[in-house]
């Protein structure tokens, strides 16, 4: 049960992050779900298998296929996550005057 | 063949279209009307065939799990409707040029008249219904931008209610088609025409009315009129084109079409006489009390298009010969009526009668050919519409479903006739009668009056020479109806009760309009509009709000009232998955270790710590800190390269927000009222056991994948490589990882392209700059080299062992962001990595990877061993990570470049004017 407890936390923790005010926590909170997602996929793929799947690993090795996912799914993350804080501090520059209220809410 | 040909040609022209105008400029109209009537001929080379009872077909699959077959199929009816558009078409086309004016191109009327001519022109060639369906409804929205043309606010409001008139009517049809297609099993036109019989009467009702539910709103008869007279704030060709001769028509050809299936039941019979009489009265009244002359002839052509629908009601072979005819004549005469309307507004400077009187001392050709035109409207010999109006007569007289009603309906005709006698005087009596007011008129340019002359003198000639079109109007009726010959088209039928009802017109005519005076305050108070168009108008008003009650919650600006519903959505569906889920497999007994409790406790502490800091800088560390604990828990599962992978990402993730927060306030926003804070916990527990239960329910059921297993067995021999999880990645899913990398460089593009503002902050003259940080800058002078180093290292050996091209150029990734940390306004070497050449290349090297082996026979992307002296084999699945690798660095350096906030202090106002 180790693997959807996970899940399960960080999606709780993500979806809290999302429904906070503040610009910053919405990033963050996006992020936790990304992480939650990437655990779902390992976990699709079978977490009774804890080898490295290399050539040869034997009846251990975990199926390669859901790392492959992670893989370009956290380097995919990593892109939107990027975007949205140049998105959300465009949004901020236009909706106020004064810098400082950059971790406010959007207006 | 050729009808996909004179069809597909209509769409190039239109593709054309812009290329002539620019070319030419307005003048492009005559190299289109040259366009239009080379279709034109070519579809009446076809006449031979058409006329021996062959139809032209082509046909090609559609939607064949469905049945549907695109089919066009030419009939002379079809070919009669077809010749009227691109005829009509060319006259028009060439009319354009001069009409519009000189200082601009006019692409847009040019490209959507044609396509417009298009769509008619698959319309009437369609033989299946969701083609016909699909032209009808392609036909009514090119209309409605037409009307509106140029978006100016007087032409919004017609214009929309044209739309809304006849795409009312286009469902119709469309409900229509598919009680066709579903009561008959097929939706080919001309199989359904083929045997009425097999209609059942339940259907055979619906679809009917709705056919002429759909026929009347096009061809605006009473009750739906009223959009063509508002239709007439378009152009003046336009209106000539669409709203005389072809779109209001595409109603009259739907009825005759479907007259082989319902025609001869008394519904259909008496609707369409009835409907088709009062609305040519209706519109005949309305037309006489008119003194604008565009409106006089919108109401004209209401009053005509209920004549004919009035007559397919009648539905003999003379009666649908006597209708195709009057089609005919009145594309003819009202296109030139409305040309020539055109051109006495662009000399005279106005439509309005009153100010016309004796215009034609100042344009006898004009005027003259305003006559001949009007002379067919009456139905005064020789003309073609004299012909026409006498068929008419002749076809209702024999009307005999009840005893008596062929009277009726004729007189009734002759009364709407009479009407028309009476508006046509009008009009004639305006333009010569009087004093000339405007006394240095002249006559337009020949090139400007060419096009309605022919029309006009065409539209005369046709009354003596009809027999001309005898043999293809005869074909066409037969076609419409199989029920036997029409009878032989004649100028002269001698003394027949149609000549003495033709009589009788010009007597009553002659009287009402000799006692227009007593009659005009009687026909002022009429009233215009139809109850209809202010119901119309509410409930579109009422619709367009009921959208914005709709759309309200979803235009809220804070991102938690958007988000609570998609949340609460997901949260629905687990409990109803709880409902409906069966039975499941047992879980993997072996699935937990105890090393995962301590990740799962060190993620609750973490977490809970994230949740509720209010410092910006505590939050961007602890989120950090749960992907190294994550990375950590990937290592003990077997995931070293998704550990790695996540632990650089963390580090780079940390980096840019750090960047992106530089300057600014460390304290994130207060929390908010407590009753949003427990709204939010309780959204996030519940999202966070459906998390739970769905991943407990639906994974660790199994034993490993199969394909798992073929990976396990197989990958290592066939790829020559020894890290499977790459060999996934560049060899038998490169096409996913191709795409994932595209999305990297879109969202690359998409920061390069954003951020302009922030160099301009950055470069601004007297900007303070961040100084250089000495111990960063050691440490990048120090670990940099060490970290490209490895990233090599991780690149080369990526196919066998640990590494690859997304992990190497993370850690690249990392220098990179710690030198521009080290020096913000550009770190030696690393700092001149720009985004979009890294980019570039990346993209173009994974193309090349990909595209390499099609040279040599084998598919997109398959990897190849290329033997290199000196290194030994290569695959190409290698020159593929490498364009990989350049895209994530990319990505990567744009984030850190672009990402940088603005030095600290006030924004000036410059700046600010760029932002926006």
């Amino acid at each position: 049960m180790s693997g959807p407890l996970i899940v399960g936390v960080l999606v709780a923790a993500g979806v809290f992050l999302l429904l906070r005010p503040g610009q910053l926590r919405l990033v963050l909170g996006f992020v936790l779900l990304g992480h939650a997602v990437n655990v779902l996929l390992l976990a699709a793929g079978g977490l009774h298998r804890r080898e490295p799947p290399v050539d040869g690993g034997g009846a251990e090795s975990a199926d390669p296929l859901p790392q492959a996912f992670i893989l370009t799914a956290i380097v995919i993350t990593f892109g939107i996550t990027v975007y949205l804080l140049r998105l959300l501090r465009r949004a901020s520059r236009r909706g106020s005057r004064r810098p400082e209220t950059w971790d406010r809410g959007p207006r | 063949m050729i009808l996909a040909v004179v069809l597909g040609g209509q769409f190039l022209l239109a593709a054309a279209a812009p290329v002539l105008t620019w070319w030419l400029g307005r003048n492009a109209g005559y190299v289109l009307a040259v366009g239009y009537l080379t279709g034109a001929g070519l579809l009446l080379s076809q006449r031979p065939a058409l006329l021996a009872d062959q139809a032209v077909l082509i046909s090609w699959p559609w939607l064949p799990s469905l049945g549907v077959y695109a089919e066009l199929r030419m009939d002379a009816l079809s070919l009669i409707f077809a010749l009227l558009v691109l005829g009509v078409g060319a006259f028009v086309m060439a009319y354009c040029p001069r009409y519009l004016s000189p200082d601009s191109r006019h692409t847009r009327v040019y490209v959507t008249m044609t396509l417009f001519a298009g769509a008619m022109l698959g319309l009437v060639l369609a033989d299946d219904l969701l083609l016909l369906f699909v032209f009808w409804e392609l036909s009514s929205i090119l209309s409605f931008v037409l009307i509106g043309q140029d978006g100016r606010l007087p032409a919004r409001g017609p214009a929309i209610q044209a739309l809304v008139v006849t795409t009312t009517g286009g469902v119709a049809l469309l409900v229509a088609v598919v009680v066709l297609a579903a009561s008959l099993g097929t939706s080919d036109l001309h199989l359904i025409l083929a045997d009425p019989g097999r209609l059942a009467t339940g259907p055979a009702w619906a679809a009917g009315a709705l056919v002429i539910f759909a026929a009347i709103t096009k061809s605006a008869q009473v009750p739906f009129h009223f959009w063509l007279p508002g239709a007439m704030v378009a152009l003046t060709p336009v209106s000539a084109y669409l709203h005389a001769a072809t779109l209001v028509k595409a109603g009259i050809y739907l009825l005759m079409r479907f007259s082989a299936l319902f025609g001869g039941q008394w519904p259909w019979d008496l609707t369409l006489i009835g409907l088709g009489l009062l609305t040519a009265i209706v519109g005949a009244l309305l037309a006489l009390r008119q003194h604008d002359l565009k409106a006089l002839l919108a109401y004209s052509t209401v009053s005509q298009l209920g004549l004919l629908v009035s007559v397919i009601g009648v539905g003999t072979p003379a009666s649908d010969a006597a209708a195709i005819l009057y089609t005919i004549a009145h594309a003819l005469f009202k296109a030139t009526l409305f040309m020539l309307v055109g051109i006495i507004d662009r000399q005279a400077g106005s439509r309005d009668i009153r100010a016309l009187t004796g215009l034609w001392r100042a344009m006898p050709i004009t005027v003259t050919l305003t006559v001949l035109a009007a002379m067919s409207l009456a139905g005064l010999p020789p003309t073609i519409g004299f012909v026409g109006k006498e068929a008419i007569f002749e076809a209702l007289v024999t009307v005999d479903e009840v005893p008596l009603l062929g009277w009726v309906a004729a007189g009734l005709a002759v009364l709407a006739a009479t009407l028309t006698f009476a508006y046509a005087a009008r009009l004639v009596h305006g333009v010569l009668s009087g004093p000339t007011r405007q006394r240095e008129l002249h006559e337009p340019a020949w090139s400007f009056l060419a096009p309605a002359a022919v029309a006009a003198v065409l539209a005369t000639a046709l009354g003596p020479t009809v027999a001309l079109l005898s043999p293809m109007v005869e074909r066409a009726a037969s076609d419409a109806r199989p029920q036997g010959q029409a009878p032989y088209l004649a100028f002269w039928h001698g003394f027949t009760p149609a000549l003495g009802l033709s009589v009788l017109t010009v007597l009553l005519g002659t009287l009402l309009f000799w006692y227009r005076r007593r009659t005009d305050p009687v026909l002022a108070a009429i009233p215009t509009t139809s109850p209809f168009t202010g119901h119309l108008e509410r409930w579109r008003r009422a619709l367009v709000r009921f959208g914005a009650v709709v759309a309200r919650p979803a235009q809220v600006t804070a991102p938690a009232p958007y988000l609570a519903r998609p949340l609460l959505a997901v949260v629905a569906l687990a409990a109803v998955a709880v409902l409906l889920l069966g039975p499941l497999p047992s879980r993997h007994p072996d699935a937990t270790r105890p090393g995962d409790w301590l990740v799962l406790g060190l993620l609750l502490v973490t977490l809970a710590g994230l949740v509720t800091t209010r410092s910006a800088l505590a939050a961007v560390a602890l989120t950090g800190a749960v992907g190294l604990i994550l990375a950590v828990w990937f290592l003990t599962t077997g995931a070293p390269d998704v550990a790695l992978t996540l632990m650089l990402v963390e580090v780079l993730t940390t980096v840019v927000v750090m960047l992106a927060l530089r300057g600014r306030p460390g304290r994130l926003v207060a929390p908010g009222r407590r009753v949003g804070i427990i709204a939010g916990v309780g959204l996030a527990v519940l999202a966070g056991v459906v998390a739970t239960a769905a991943t407990a329910a639906l994974t660790g059921r199994r034993d490993l994948s199969p394909v798992g297993d073929w990976y396990l067995r197989e990958a290592s021999s066939a790829t020559g490589g020894q890290n499977l999880v790459n060999t996934i990645l560049v060899d038998f899913r490169a096409l996913d990882t191709l795409g994932e990398a595209v999305v990297l460089a879109v969202v690359a593009v998409g920061l390069i392209g954003l951020a302009r503002p922030a160099e301009a902050v950055r470069h601004r003259p007297g900007a303070v700059r961040h100084a250089v940080d000495p111990v960063l800058a050691l440490a990048y002078r120090v670990l940099a080299p060490v970290m490209l180093a490895a990233s090599a290292v991780l690149f080369l050996r990526g196919h066998q062992e640990l590494g690859g091209g997304f992990i190497a150029a993370l850690l690249a990734g990392t220098a990179v962001g710690l030198g521009h940390l080290a020096h913000p306004a550009g770190a030696p070497l690393l700092g001149r990595l720009r985004g979009a050449p890294l980019l570039t290349v990346g993209l173009f090297l994974a193309l090349v990877a990909g595209m390499a082996p099609l040279a040599v026979g084998r598919a997109f992307l398959t990897p190849v061993k290329l033997s290199l002296p000196g290194v030994g084999s290569v695959s190409s699945a290698l020159l593929f990570d490498l364009g990989v690798y350049l895209m994530v660095l990319a990505l990567v350096v744009a984030a850190v470049r672009r990402l940088d906030s603005a030095p600290a202090g006030p924004a000036p106002g410059p700046v600010r004017e760029r932002v926006r």
